[in-house]
């Protein structure tokens, strides 16, 4: 009564899932739940903040996969998604303040971000200190842009998504989504020209 | 092109979102002018930078996110729109996982961190792994008290193969500070169906909250459960934790969001206990939209006592 587990393409998955295979709705999930969770993670630099993200965007992939008509890419859908509930977030914390990373433990203050893995680490420590002012330069710049910009620059740069993609999962056009990028970028060569 | 046109375009360039025409253009520019070949080259040079600060998340964080999101799952049933599905085994899983139902024994649970007797009623074999079969007497086990057609399958003319789901019940009694105990009861604070077991059994986890599975499960009834019996229990295990920093940010997150004035009003006064930088932005949010009079007059005083606004700017 087994059955063969069978590889199916991400058109099969999601029409599997739709008719309730939930081993299906699960493979689906792991084709993109860790750019999710690294979208959501770098756009709200709070690991806490991103797995709430990454819960509430697949929960609602869950109740709302029967809806989807394959009227655009499952990628545009989900992320649509994604970028609203991260945008949301976004305002949210616009309007209570930016919020610190730190953290106030037994030990003192440390900083949750400590916790996620940087790309690139540099074990030369006079390259380390000073990449840690241009890391703390870029955080303060990030914070600085708004939510739109910032979501722009992150799924153009760190997801390497079209702008035109972003455009469309954004509900605006390539040149709205353009222009933000190309807001999001000048001000972060301003803020970091004598950085770099 | 001018400079200008050429350094306006630079990012979009190294990002190959201009056209080919575009693309050309700069190109040419850059060719010819030292300056804005220069300013290229910091142009990219803050592209590596931006590139190194990139935050990638660990695997513990990925699974972490991903049990999460099962247990989620678990609760959140079958979606519209679909149909239980056959040899579905992730399924299974999470149902066998959260449709555990436990009893306890009338007198014995009010007991607390004494020996309890748990009564798991409906639970299937395949429910209870080995690893929780640990220090615990196993008093009876009867024949299956139910069974149910899992499905149906003809396997060749005139025969046919059936799945049947069948349940049994068992009585099991141990400590509640025993691991195993411990981890049905874990399971059983998740079970959807039932308000009243989740009761009792977040009411006896409370009392083991110094470990942190356990300080975990019940954040996360207090986060999530739709009982307010379940959430002021949950609570109730908290309070000796309220300074920690984990446990604090579950607090405001319930401060702000919880529909319940009863559970507000208790996590308003735990969070006040200690003065924070961080709780004016809170409070001040809670200002705008609480209407309970009581927690209104405990956020004034507070941001008084701070020298803090009550409205947020």
């Amino acid at each position: 009564m087994v059955q063969a587990a069978v590889k199916m393409d991400e058109p099969e998955l999601i029409r599997a899932a739709q008719q309730g295979d939930q081993r299906a709705f699960e493979q689906l999930v792991r084709l993109h739940d860790q750019n999710v969770l690294r979208l959501a993670t770098n756009l709200l630099r709070s690991p806490e903040e991103a797995n709430d993200i990454y819960q509430e965007a697949f929960l609602r992939v869950y109740k709302n996969l029967h809806t989807f008509r394959f009227d655009c890419s499952f990628h545009t859908w989900l992320y649509r998604i994604v970028s609203n509930l991260c945008l949301d977030a976004l305002r949210k914390r616009k309007v209570r303040r930016e919020e610190s990373s730190l953290v106030e433990t037994s030990e003192g203050y440390l900083d949750r971000m400590d916790t996620v893995e940087e790309r690139r680490a540099d074990s030369d420590p006079e390259r380390r200190v000073a990449s840690k002012q241009v890391r703390e330069k870029i955080q303060e710049v990030l914070s600085g842009l708004s939510p739109r910009e910032r979501a722009v620059f992150e799924m153009r740069h760190y997801q390497g998504m079209r702008l035109r993609t972003i455009g469309e999962l954004m509900g605006t056009s390539e040149e709205a989504a353009k222009n933000c990028l190309f807001r999001a970028t000048q001000k972060m060569r301003a803020a970091l020209g004598d950085f770099v | 092109m001018t400079c200008e046109e050429a350094r306006k375009n630079l990012p979009l360039f190294l990002y190959g979102e201009l056209s080919f025409d575009e693309e050309e253009l700069v190109e040419v520019h850059i060719d010819e002018c030292d300056a804005c070949r220069q300013e290229l080259e910091l142009e990219k040079a803050m592209f590596a930078a931006l590139d190194g600060v990139e935050l990638v998340p660990s695997a513990e964080a990925l699974a972490e996110s991903r049990a999460e999101l099962r247990s989620r799952l678990a609760l959140a049933g079958q979606p519209l729109g679909t149909s239980p599905v056959r040899g579905s085994a992730w399924w299974d899983k999470l149902r066998e996982g959260f449709t555990i139902h436990f009893h306890f024994a009338p007198g014995i649970a009010q007991v607390a961190g004494a020996a309890v007797m748990l009564a798991l009623g409906f639970l299937t074999a395949r429910m209870t792994p080995n690893s929780l079969l640990g220090n615990w007497h196993s008093a009876g086990m009867v024949a299956p008290a139910t069974s149910r057609v899992r499905y149906v399958e003809p396997v060749s003319p005139g025969r046919v193969q059936i799945v049947l789901d069948e349940t049994r019940q068992r009585v099991l009694s141990g400590s509640v500070d025993d691991a195993a105990i411990q981890g049905l009861l874990l399971t059983a604070a998740k079970d959807s169906s039932d308000a009243g077991l989740r009761v009792e059994s977040v009411d006896l986890l409370k009392n083991n909250s110094q470990s942190a599975e356990i300080r975990k499960a019940l954040v996360y009834s207090l986060e999530h459960d739709p009982n307010a019996g379940v959430r002021l229990k949950a609570l109730d295990g908290l309070k000796q934790f309220a300074q920690d920093p984990d446990t604090r940010q579950a607090l405001t997150q319930v401060l702000l969001k919880d529909d319940n004035p009863g559970v507000r009003t208790q996590v308003i006064d735990l969070l006040v206990q200690r003065h924070t930088d961080a709780m004016v932005g809170v409070l001040q949010e809670l200002m705008e939209k609480e209407d309970n009079s009581y927690i209104r007059m405990r956020c004034q005083k507070v941001l008084q006592e701070m020298n803090a606004s009550a409205e947020m700017y």
